[in-house]
């Protein structure tokens, strides 16, 4: 692991010596042998010759089936390139390559990477590229085989040994979108991949047997190693310290070297970095999860919030691992955070293809804010909250009111919303007999070991509520009267002293200050108003009240106002409609200039979209 | 003896002092995933454990080598670590965290090909003291703890005698939830969570920094427990406004 480009070199050195000697050839024989072998071989080379001319002739017929937009739009693409043209790229990764993907490729794959090379000069940094995005494709839209999984990955192996192994840094340049969803692809078809094979029931023969061989393939060790590989290349700890310290661009360039201060290996080392964080909690290991982030600036205008699936993506896993460490207050704030962010940006990102399942991810943060602002209550952003209560009102009821049917209700909603957890060891599948006893004992998965870790700390507090309700009611109160109320066994005050500890516990966490600190470090706080000393055996109770909160109703209102203002302000006046007017003439007409027009300000902001409409 | 107070920051918990360069640099970056720095790690541990020292995050960088390398998992050193963090923290996530990397006992056995079945029976058992403990169920803690069962005797025999006094850092920690709640507590109760006889148990509270009136210890304020009601008064931070103030400019 020390060595960055340790993964991949056995790798090609075990590729070559399967290849360099045929297993029959064996040059000791003696002389006729040979020559009766060598003519052999070259028979059977002239027929690959004829084999490998027939094949070509049929890529060129299946080349020209490809229709004439998908040429054209791949000869263009690779020539932007080619080029390191981050505009163009960008357009058409973000919308060519959706557009073409919906108008021809909803139902199938993208034509394969060999049947294109004629089009791009066989260049297969370019044909790499491709196929990346031919295998998201497939996960996206179809059902990928085991051959797409095994060939996805040796081809972003591929890519990632091209970036890495090189000499010197490579002149391409992508951006940053690409970049990100590359990255995040690899992960998702990483836990995609482990969760399938977690699996060994319904798996076909052959598929047991590729599994049984394959064990390097996505591997955990395989995963971490390229992730922290872009890390180490990329200087991107060091960088981010750097820039925390406040060294000058300069400073920051020389640290970095030459592969970091090239903005393709920066970014790709600062996702890998959050992809790291992710890795981390779906193998269960939270700290650590938060130590890996522990240079990066999480803040609004940090580098990672200009992608919406960075941001919601980081967001969501440093909220789970506050989780898993028992700090609801830090996970509570991390999710509405990005929550309240993702509302705003909302109306800009329609159109991504990512925002189905951006979505889907804020939808789990609202199940989890029910969970965490059960088992830690208090004051928090009315407007989210507000809509935690709309989509899972019945469920935050039930945990409210506690027992059993709270346990089941916590276990469906972390069940839906928390991490997928990943199983690190595949099934024995080298081994048969072994496998045949871990299908008929198998293991727990690790999706309910984890539940089963959090039902533990939901179960510690389950009591907690029942007795700070029940000393709402009192200033002070003897232990033992206390006890006559809840419990009914003989320790009693025994019993209701400890409950008390606990309650205590369940009022208290570590939170992140605002000041300095990595995410791991947190200082001891109050969570709950209500609040108690025990005096030998007499409970004091104390509760802290809050004022009720007006600034931030006349804040958000009279922003509101103002936003309301500006909108009217900006808008056209509305358009008198000509009874015997028909339709047509106004869009013959586009520029006519109807007499309500005339004293409307800001027409530019719909007009050319109008245009450009009637121009297509 | 420290006192029995609440920590106040979890930078002693992240990176203790006690902890060597070293080690640092190894659990920062991927030398934490070469499993020839194994027994550089199990070292440290059995310092911890024969000095009382503890590191959570070194004994998890322990855990996650046994994850990716089933085949070096040493169930003494697994024992060890969720003992530590039996002993660390009442209500801190600890135990579960070191859970969080551990498969079922039986998996583990079967990668190493072990006959010795001791891990299945005091993984559980040990599960079931953390619950006890965390739900402040401590006279319960002790009656099991001092129990007769198997998981017990293994425990008691094989391990607790290699730390250093374990049995005065769980009653270090016990104490420190009592002071969080009490600022007076009966010597009798006392002595039942703590497991001390109640000639001991007066001793043992001018320990941690208790002082003790008859037959009651009266625990020093240490702000859990010794709260005021407050009124919390509304707050208006200047960036709140950014907004307002820029379109009144405008």
């Amino acid at each position: 692991m020390a060595d960055p480009t340790a993964f991949y070199e056995p790798e090609d050195d075990e590729l070559l010596s399967s290849l360099a000697v045929p297993a029959q050839y064996q040059p000791q024989n003696d002389g006729d042998e040979y020559k009766r072998l060598q003519e052999l071989e070259q028979h059977a080379y002239a027929q690959q010759q004829l084999m490998a001319a027939e094949q070509e002739q049929e890529q060129l017929q299946a080349l020209e089936m490809v229709p004439e937009d998908v040429k054209r739009f791949l000869v263009l693409f690779h020539q932007a390139i080619l080029e390191n043209d981050l505009p163009t790229i960008t357009n058409m990764y973000e919308s060519g390559w959706n557009k073409l993907s919906q108008a021809h490729y909803a139902q199938n794959e993208w034509p394969e990477a060999e049947l294109i090379s004629p089009l791009v000069g066989n260049d297969q940094v370019f044909l790499t590229l491709y196929r990346e995005l031919y295998f998201r494709h497939v996960y996206a839209k179809l059902q990928p085989t085991i051959d797409d999984r095994f060939q996805s990955y040796e081809n972003i192996c591929e890519l990632f040994n091209y970036l890495l192994n090189s000499e010197g840094p490579v002149p391409l340049d992508l951006p940053i979108q690409w970049l990100w969803d590359m990255l995040d692809e690899f992960v998702y078809q990483f836990s995609s991949f482990a969760q399938w094979r977690a699996s060994p029931k319904n798996k076909a023969d052959d598929e047991l047997e590729m599994l049984a061989e394959a064990q390097h393939i996505w591997s955990s060790y395989s995963v971490l190693n390229v992730l922290y590989s872009l890390v180490q290349k990329s200087q991107i700890n060091e960088q981010l310290k750097a820039e925390k310290e406040g060294k000058t661009p300069e400073e920051v360039a020389e640290i970095a070297g030459e592969y970091g201060s090239k903005p393709l290996y920066r970014n790709l080392g600062y996702f890998s970095l959050i992809c790291l964080l992710r890795v981390h909690v779906l193998l269960g290991d939270p700290t650590l999860a938060l130590q890996t982030m522990e240079n990066v600036d999480l803040s609004g205008g940090a580098f990672l919030t200009r992608i919406t699936a960075c941001h919601v993506t980081t967001y969501y896993h440093v909220g789970c691992s506050y989780m898993a460490l028992g700090r609801w207050p830090d996970a509570i704030k991390t999710f509405i955070s990005v929550l309240i962010f993702f509302i705003r940006m909302k109306q800009y990102h329609t159109r991504s293809y990512q925002y189905g399942s951006i979505t889907k991810q804020c939808e789990r943060m609202y199940a989890l804010l029910a969970i965490c602002t059960t088992l830690s209550p208090g004051p928090s952003d009315e407007s989210i909250m507000s809509i935690v209560k709309e989509h899972y009102g019945d469920q935050l009821a039930i945990l409210q009111r506690g027992g059993d049917e709270a346990i089941e209700t916590f276990k469906d909603l972390y069940l839906s919303a928390a991490p997928r957890y990943l199983n690190v060891n595949p099934p024995p599948y080298e081994d048969s007999a072994a496998l045949e006893s871990y299908l008929a004992n198998p293991p727990i998965d690790a999706i309910n070991r984890h539940l089963d870790l959090f039902l533990s700390d939901v179960a510690a507090v389950k009591g907690v509520s029942n007795i700070r309700n029940l000393l709402k009611l009192y200033t002070s109160i003897d232990a033992s009267k206390l006890a006559a109320f809840s419990a009914t066994e003989e320790d009693g005050e025994e019993e209701i002293l400890q409950q008390l500890m606990v309650l205590k516990a369940a009022s208290r966490t570590y939170a992140k200050g605002s000041g300095e600190g990595t995410l791991l470090d947190g200082e001891r706080i109050v969570t709950n108003n209500l609040d108690f000393t025990i005096d030998g055996s007499m409970v004091h109770v104390e509760e802290t009240t809050s004022h009720r909160r007006f600034a931030g109703f006349f804040i958000r209102n009279a922003e509101h106002a103002q936003r309301v203002y500006n909108t009217i302000r900006s808008a056209p006046l509305p358009v008198q409609r000509k009874p015997a007017a028909p339709v047509q003439t106004q869009g013959a007409q586009p520029n006519g200039t109807a007499p309500g027009q005339t004293s409307a300000p800001a027409k530019a902001a719909w007009k050319p979209k109008r245009q450009v409409q009637i121009a297509a | 003896m420290t006192a029995a107070v609440p920590t106040k920051s979890l930078a002693q918990w992240h990176s203790p002092e006690t902890r060597a360069e070293v080690i640092h640099e190894l659990i920062h970056g991927v030398d934490r995933y070469n499993p020839t720095n194994l027994p550089l790690m199990e070292e440290y541990l059995a310092s911890q454990v024969k000095e009382g020292h503890y590191d959570l995050l070194a004994n998890l960088a322990i855990l996650k080598l046994y994850q990716f390398n089933p085949q070096h998992s040493n169930p003494d050193v697994i024992i060890n670590i969720l003992l530590k963090s039996l002993a660390a923290t009442v209500h801190g996530p600890d135990f579960n965290l070191s859970l969080g990397v551990l498969r079922e006992p039986l998996a583990i056995l079967h990668d190493i090909e072990s006959d010795d079945e001791s891990l299945v029976v005091v993984m559980p058992y040990l599960q079931n003291l953390h619950e006890l403990s965390r739900t402040c169920q401590f006279t319960k803690f002790w009656a099991e703890f001092n129990g007769d069962s198997e998981a017990a005797n293994i425990i008691r025999t094989r391990y607790i005698s290699q730390f250093a006094s374990y049995i005065d850092s769980l009653r270090l920690i016990f104490s420190t939830s009592a002071a969080s709640c009490f600022s007076r507590i009966s010597l009798t109760q006392l002595s039942r969570w703590l497991d001390l006889p109640t000639d001991k148990v007066g001793e043992w509270a001018r320990q941690v920094g208790w002082s003790v009136e008859g037959e009651t210890a009266i625990i020093p304020k240490n702000g859990d427990n010794d709260v005021k009601a407050g009124v919390v008064k509304e707050n208006v931070q200047l960036n709140q406004l950014t907004k307002l103030v820029a379109s009144a400019a405008a």
